[in-house]
């Protein structure tokens, strides 16, 4: 009786009393995580939290096996996004207050200068922290079973996460910004060498368009920076989240990250895991259950399965906010303590010597400064290609999950690492020393450089060796072989770059013995 | 039942995140000019003389100030620290909060000039270093300019006269200094000027990497720069061939001189030009200018150890006999090839025949009035291998066997091209009489060394084909 009579006013107050239960309950759509039941719920019921299985892998949860690099690759993202955001609410892409609008930051925008050092830094982070991810995955061999397609994407996003920093570096319009601007048009433009050897320039300018279509016109200006601009706030990010987005929903689909096949418990495992319910749980394990949707991996109804399986609540999450914090704080620490640089004014009048491209690229402008073709277009492409193609070339799955496989694997690669470096540093020190085929015969012609010149030499040394270990072993053994060389050639490469040359790319042993100016 | 390692991680990163989140925070609301703005309302404060004032000291802001200043494309914070600069009680005060000297702000109101017009520095900065812009870290290429130099910036707006009038010696007296030593004998102005040194056109305002800094001691600045190069030309670059004679004072006021050699102009409503720019151009002047760096008073004629050369004393009246004024003419419309000297005819370093003449006749005062005795070369058929043979006894000890004299050599270059299409008579009696005030003896039987008129003709013949004869014999001679 009382129900039916009762006032719609009481009715009111009683909704404002539950206000906060019932917001709470309609935002979570599941109660408190109390089970494993609505743990699972936590997860599934949540757009942010369903990426990600109600239970993980406790393989997943051993900082060793992955070390976190993926996660602080995504969380330093997210720190670049939300610092970027900021940033271009004051930044005004336009050559004669670019510089203008970066000082403004930096002096008069409360904690401007953080906020760009945060940028800054957690971009370049962000290259480190994706080649490091790139190696993990190869040397624990997860690019195997159904994840080669997967591997091509995380590719795809290491190339834009260098597009984002190099596009980034142009933006203040500095000294800095302006040469490497110049610099990249050139890398841009140095197919132009190959077409002028084969005297079809003039038909087939493919170099020179591409530089155009780049700089928006002959010369770095106006135009370029907005075309720069573009390609940093809207180009990339776009095609980086739409891959991104791809990258882990492959992951899901293809059961979580990879793990080894007989993964044994040892002692320090148990600390991740609050043990699953026998009973009660989503998964019980007396029972047998088909899943609702295709995924790959083992259902998880096999008690084996559940048994190294934790509740992604908390375990996982608690794991992935300790490392988002610690990303996080790194991150402002490195900010508080260095500042992003900030040079004169671009002036085109004034060639930086030696213009030198971001320290990421430097590598490539060595390998550049022996043939423009073969270090703009030809190396990075073989390089790309050559790692594309790993998963496809290298089919066996035998030790999925397992860092360099096995003891054979960890000593190709340790092999690997000790003749690369020796082999890449020898062949340096050769060039420094003697000069290549230009210093020796002076009207030699063009292509034959092109051709044979020290990068193109060390690639084919790169191959060479892997297919001599491989014909020993496995191919598996010549990917560690061959992955070891490419990362050994790429650290030293780029020191090369960056300490080692001098003005008119000449060699120093440092930047004090540079001459004047 | 959670996992201790991550717990812990997400502890000891939680606790470096809010710390150094805390130390952002302190470091943001307490920036360097908040503290300058804090003692500066207190003292404001403490000397008040009345409650009203007191009053009005209390309500003083803390925020940062700026001018800014649309036409000149510039925003200067400089006020958000230098407090003071229009508070006529704080003359005695400290920087940054002392009042501006003189009365200069009463005719360059802050609203319209700003601060960096005059002084430079980098106005939107809002802390000391960076705004003053001084030291390389800056990465500043217009650092504040010391009151030393400060005139400078005045001729950026005002005309010399005016300055003159107005008591801005320093300015004006630099700018006769650079008439008067000779500059543009080697620098370029307005494309008028010799090119043994760098054009001075926007020197003041060149970016810093243009100046090699590595010798300047000090703060690394384009005006160190230019006043330690006056002292000592070779110790900031070591293979300059710059002749600068000043004393320490004259360094300050020339210095002051070219750094209004700025390449950007203000707008022209702030420009003052009341007087046409006074030029001298009689005949002493234009030597002032473009001459008397190298050949000095003219007088003697000395051997330089800069220019590895000896320099000929044009006003030497022994000089000035032989060499009539077509020769002159010749030699600086021309130039001498292998030598300093410039060619300064009007496609060249840019002086006008009028602008030549009248140097000639500056040079040519004293000459002498009697003309040398005629020697009448046309009268002598002169033998080239008998020229040869006297040469080689009497003159390489001097002007080298090959004629090109050079390095160590007292005599000058005779197959440069002025000596070769000279007069042969000119050169006769160049032999004949000598060159007094010069290494270069008279050969002549009268009153010389004994050559008869014979065998100057013979050796004038010989000399006259020295130039063919090298192409001939070498590709290494190629002026």
């Amino acid at each position: 009786m009382n129900e039916r009579y009762r006032s719609g006013v009481s009715e009111f107050i009683d909704n404002i009393k539950n206000l906060q239960r019932s917001f709470l309950a309609s935002f979570l759509r599941s109660g408190k995580p109390t089970s494993d039941k609505s743990r699972a719920a936590l997860m599934f019921n949540n757009f942010f939290l369903h990426i990600q299985g109600v239970k993980t892998h406790i393989n997943t949860l051993r900082p060793t096996y992955t070390f976190g690099l993926g996660i602080i690759s995504f969380f330093l993202l997210i720190i670049v996004v939300v610092s970027g955001v900021m940033l271009m609410v004051y930044y005004n892409p336009s050559i004669e207050r670019a510089y203008n609008t970066i000082k403004d930051i930096n002096y008069v925008v409360f904690a401007g200068r953080l906020l760009r050092n945060v940028h800054k830094w957690a971009g370049e982070g962000m290259i480190i922290f994706v080649m490091l991810h790139m190696t993990r995955v190869f040397f624990t061999g997860s690019y195997a079973k159904g994840r080669e397609f997967n591997w091509i994407i995380g590719i795809i996003l290491l190339i834009l996460t260098f597009g984002l920093n190099l596009s980034g570096y142009m933006l203040p319009w500095d000294q800095l910004a302006y040469w490497a601007l110049v610099i990249v048009a050139n890398i841009i433009q140095s197919p132009k060498e190959i077409t002028d050897s084969l005297g079809i320039t003039q038909y087939f300018d493919i170099g020179g368009f591409s530089k155009q279509l780049f700089l928006g016109g002959y010369t770095a200006g106006q135009e370029s920076l907005t075309r720069v601009y573009f390609l940093h706030i809207m180009f990339f990010p776009l095609f980086l989240f739409i891959f991104l987005g791809v990258h882990f929903w492959r992951i899901r689909k293809d059961g979580g990250l990879t793990k080894p096949e007989n993964l044994e418990q040892v002692g320090g495992d148990t600390g991740y895991a609050s043990r699953p319910e026998k009973t009660g749980g989503v998964f019980p394990t007396f029972k047998t259950y088909g899943l609702m949707e295709l995924a790959r991996g083992k259902t998880p109804a096999v008690d084996k399965d559940i048994e190294n399986t934790v509740p992604s609540w908390p375990n996982l999450l608690l794991a992935e906010f300790a490392v988002f914090i610690l990303t996080l704080a790194a991150v402002i620490v490195y900010s508080f303590f260095v500042d992003a640089p900030l040079r004169e004014p671009a002036n085109p009048l004034i060639p930086e010597n030696p213009a030198k491209a971001p320290w990421y690229f430097l590598g490539l402008q060595e390998l550049l400064s022996y043939s423009a073709f073969m270090g703009g277009v030809g190396l990075p492409g073989i390089a790309l290609l050559g790692l594309a193609l790993i998963p496809y070339l290298d089919r066996e799955k035998g030790h999925v999950g397992i860092w360099f496989s096995n003891r054979q694997g960890v000593i190709e690669a340790v092999k690997a690492l000790f003749v690369g470096a020796l082999v890449n540093v020898g062949l340096l020190a050769f060039v420094v020393n003697f000069g290549w085929f230009r210093n020796w015969w002076p009207n030699i012609p063009q292509l034959l450089i092109t051709l044979v010149n020290p990068g193109n030499i060390w690639v084919g040394f790169m191959i060479a060796w892997s297919l001599w270990v491989m014909r020993k072993g496995s191919t598996r053994m010549g990917a560690i072989a061959m992955f070891t060389m490419f990362l050994v050639s790429f650290l030293i490469f780029t020191y090369m770059g960056t300490y080692l040359r001098g003005p008119n790319w000449d060699f120093f042993w440092s930047k004090s013995q540079w001459p004047v100016h | 039942m959670l996992n201790r390692f991550y717990l812990s991680l997400l502890l000891i990163s939680g606790i470096v995140l809010g710390a150094f989140l805390l130390f952002v925070g302190y470091r943001e609301i307490s920036p360097e000019w908040k503290q300058y703005q804090v003692e500066y309302k207190n003292n404001l404060i403490k000397n008040a003389k009345d409650d009203a004032t007191r009053e009005r000291a209390k309500e003083v802001a803390i925020e940062i100030r700026q001018i800014y200043l649309g036409k000149l494309k510039r925003v200067d914070r400089c006020t958000t620290c230098h407090l003071g600069i229009e508070n006529p009680l704080m003359v005695d005060a400290d920087q940054p909060f002392s009042s501006h000297s003189g009365d200069y702000l009463k005719n360059h109101p802050l609203d319209k000039f700003g601060c960096t017009t005059c002084h430079h520095g980098q106005g939107r900065a809002l802390t000391k270093k960076e705004a003053h812009g001084l030291g390389h870290k800056t990465h500043w290429d217009d650092p504040i300019i010391p009151t030393k130099y400060i005139q400078s910036s005045c001729a950026q707006c005002h005309d010399y006269k005016t300055l003159e009038q107005k008591g801005v010696n320093n300015i004006v007296k630099g700018r006769n200094l650079f008439q008067e030593k000779g500059c543009r004998g080697c620098h370029k102005l307005n494309k008028v000027g010799g090119d043994l040194g760098k054009p001075l056109d926007g020197i003041g305002s060149q970016p810093i990497a243009y100046f090699p800094m590595k010798h300047v001691t000090g703060e690394k600045t384009i005006y160190s720069w230019i006043k330690q190069h006056f002292d000592d030309p070779r110790k900031i670059v070591p293979e300059s061939q710059m002749r600068a004679f000043l004393t320490e004072e004259e360094a300050d006021l020339i210095t002051t001189y070219i750094l209004t050699l700025r390449a950007e102009e203000p707008p022209r409503e702030y420009r003052r030009f009341m007087h046409m720019p006074e030029v001298k151009t009689d005949g002493e002047s234009l030597y002032k200018k473009y001459c008397i760096a190298c050949h000095a008073t003219g007088k003697i004629s000395v051997y330089d150890e800069i220019l590895k050369r000896t320099i000929p004393a044009i006003k030497n009246p022994a000089f000035l006999k032989a060499a009539d004024d077509n020769f002159l003419r010749n030699v600086i419309k021309e130039g001498r090839t292998g030598t300093q000297m410039t060619a300064w005819k009007i496609s060249a370093a840019g002086l006008s025949d009028a602008e030549i003449n009248k140097i000639i006749n500056y040079l040519s005062i004293d000459r002498p009035e009697e003309k040398p005795e005629r020697f009448g070369f046309a009268d002598f058929t002169g033998n080239v291998e008998r020229g040869k043979k006297l040469y080689e006894i009497r003159c390489t000890f001097c002007h080298g066997k090959d004629g090109k004299g050079g390095e160590g050599l007292l005599g000058i270059n005779l197959i440069n091209p002025v000596v070769q299409s000279a007069d042969p008579e000119f050169l006769a009696i160049t032999v004949r009489d000598g060159r007094a005030g010069t290494p270069m003896a008279a050969f002549g039987k009268k009153n010389g060394l004994g050559l008869e008129d014979q065998d100057i003709a013979d050796l004038i013949t010989y000399v006259k084909t020295l130039s063919q004869k090298k192409e001939n014999l070498s590709n290494d001679y190629k002026d």
